[in-house]
């Protein structure tokens, strides 16, 4: 599947209005927010269609499956929004992990757990909110927030820790030195070792740099140190990748259609996160040209003064200021 | 006191709801703590032992309530001695976990780092056996067992 997709829900008295954007979802949050209550009107809607006096609006199928034989049901489920409820044990499963992974569903799954089976961004996990009556009527309207807004909170950064040694650490390593930055660069070996790595720079102000297309598994533990007075700033791209192609260095018009609209065309059978179709695409677009792309081991062209400077240019200002990295005019 | 173990638990009660609905008593709905819970999370009125006042679905029974409060009453009335999985509940529950566990050991599974706040609490970390007492050393604790 691919694109994003509208639902839109409701019956007499709620209304639940929401945008899916790719494969995987997860909704999280406060109890008593609706969460079971949106599964249930999704149920009776596929048990009973508009007799149940539920309305569903989608250009997709809507199906809630439940741990009952849930692998032969998803065998037949094709192009459809999948929903399941936090009381589904089976979504922490490495078989339900790979069964998704081949699936051209899209995934809606309510959970507080971890899932580090699943890559799903930190931009695609919601909490549920009351908005107000519908229209002026007897109805409570219900939308989806992000839970995790804005990450770039703090003001001293000191280290630099990365989710990996590939090109991107690598990348940062020379932008740091060729701009004498008296900053480090570390890697945690990992993403999901990033939240000891912060224990264990517990007196210093790490900038930490993670593929934010798949961080999501890794959101709550970071936000939580942050919580408890940890100095730490996120810079969480959708990947590296993601920002040479948008540095226009592949100066093609289909790359910027693409980048504009990322959902029209990952196929989510074919890419589990958006990070490995940006990897593809910057494989595909620099293939037989002096850019062309490893992502185990950074490519020295990338290091060339006018090529790392323009993607130099594609950081934010205030990461780039805690860098002490300045663009080479 | 509270004792959390983090992760999966043998027999654990992962899905309190579904438990709930073929265990709870009467009595355990019309009780003052109910009551408590059921107004502070889910914003509803308990109006006899079978019916709850919800602003927002009308007339319900226990069987809709939220699946944080039922899992909090699991908490405070269920003598089976089971392990319930915490993780069913939301931070808007933490406070009423706590509070449960000031007159009983009340052992709980969580798979996700509840937010108890900064502290002052009584908390014993089941995988390391550790005592933590405030906000920080409780995360410090989770975020490397979850």
């Amino acid at each position: 599947m691919k694109g994003a997709h509208q639902v839109v829900i409701e019956n007499k008295r709620l209304r639940y209005d929401f945008t899916i954007h790719r494969n995987i979802t997860v909704i999280r949050g406060n109890s008593a927010t609706g969460k079971t209550t949106l599964i249930g009107m999704l149920s009776l809607y596929q048990q009973d269609g508009e007799a149940s006096g539920v309305r569903l609006s989608c250009d997709k199928a809507c199906v809630v499956i439940n741990s009952v034989r849930w692998q032969e049901n998803l065998a037949v489920i094709r192009d459809s929004i999948v929903f399941i409820d936090e009381d589904d044990h089976f979504v922490k499963s490495q078989e339900f992990a790979e069964a998704i992974q081949a699936s051209d569903n899209y995934y809606v799954i309510i959970t507080r757990d971890r899932l580090p089976s699943l890559p799903y961004s930190v931009t695609e996990i919601y909490g549920i909110r009351v908005s107000g009556k519908y229209a002026g009527l007897k109805q409570v309207y219900n939308e989806f927030y992000r839970i995790y807004g804005n990450t770039a909170d703090a003001e001293k950064a000191d280290i630099c820790v990365t989710e990996d040694s590939n090109s991107g650490y690598q990348f940062l390593k020379y932008a740091l030195a060729e701009h004498s930055s008296e900053m480090t660069c570390v890697s945690a070996s990992g993403k999901s070792n990033i939240p000891a790595k912060i224990l264990a720079l517990k007196d210093r102000h790490p900038l930490v740099f993670a593929d934010g297309a798949a961080f999501g598994p890794e959101m709550e533990r970071v936000d939580r140190l942050r919580e408890q007075g940890f100095h730490l700033l996120l810079f969480l791209p959708e990947s590296f990748e993601w920002l040479i192609l948008k540095s226009a260095l592949i100066n093609e018009g289909e790359v910027s259609r693409i980048l504009e609209q990322p959902e029209d065309f990952i196929e989510s059978r074919e890419y589990f996160s958006w990070e490995r179709f940006f990897t593809d695409l910057l494989r595909r677009k620099t293939n037989r040209t002096y850019l062309h792309y490893d992502k185990a081991e950074i490519n020295p062209a990338y290091l060339q003064d006018s090529v790392s400077s323009q993607i130099v240019a594609e950081f934010p200002e205030k990461v780039k200021k805690l860098l002490g990295i300045y663009e080479k005019k | 006191m509270l004792h959390i173990y983090f992760g999966d638990v043998v027999g654990e009660v992962y899905n309190p709801s579904s438990y709930f609905i073929n265990q709870y008593e009467d009595e355990w709905i019309t009780d003052d703590l109910s009551k408590e819970m059921i107004r502070d999370v889910d914003r509803s009125d308990v109006v006899s032992a079978r019916v709850i006042d919800s602003p927002v679905l009308g007339a319900i029974t226990p069987r809709e309530l939220s699946g944080g409060v039922k899992t909090l009453i699991l908490m405070a009335f269920d003598e089976s001695g089971r392990v319930f999985n915490g993780s069913a509940c939301g931070d808007n529950c933490a406070k009423w976990i706590l509070k449960i566990a000031e007159t009983k050991e009340l052992t709980i599974a969580l798979h996700n780092i509840m937010d108890f706040g900064k502290g002052p609490f009584q908390i014993h970390v089941l995988n390391t056996d550790k005592v933590v007492t405030d906000g920080l050393s409780y995360v410090t604790e989770a975020v490397q067992l979850v």
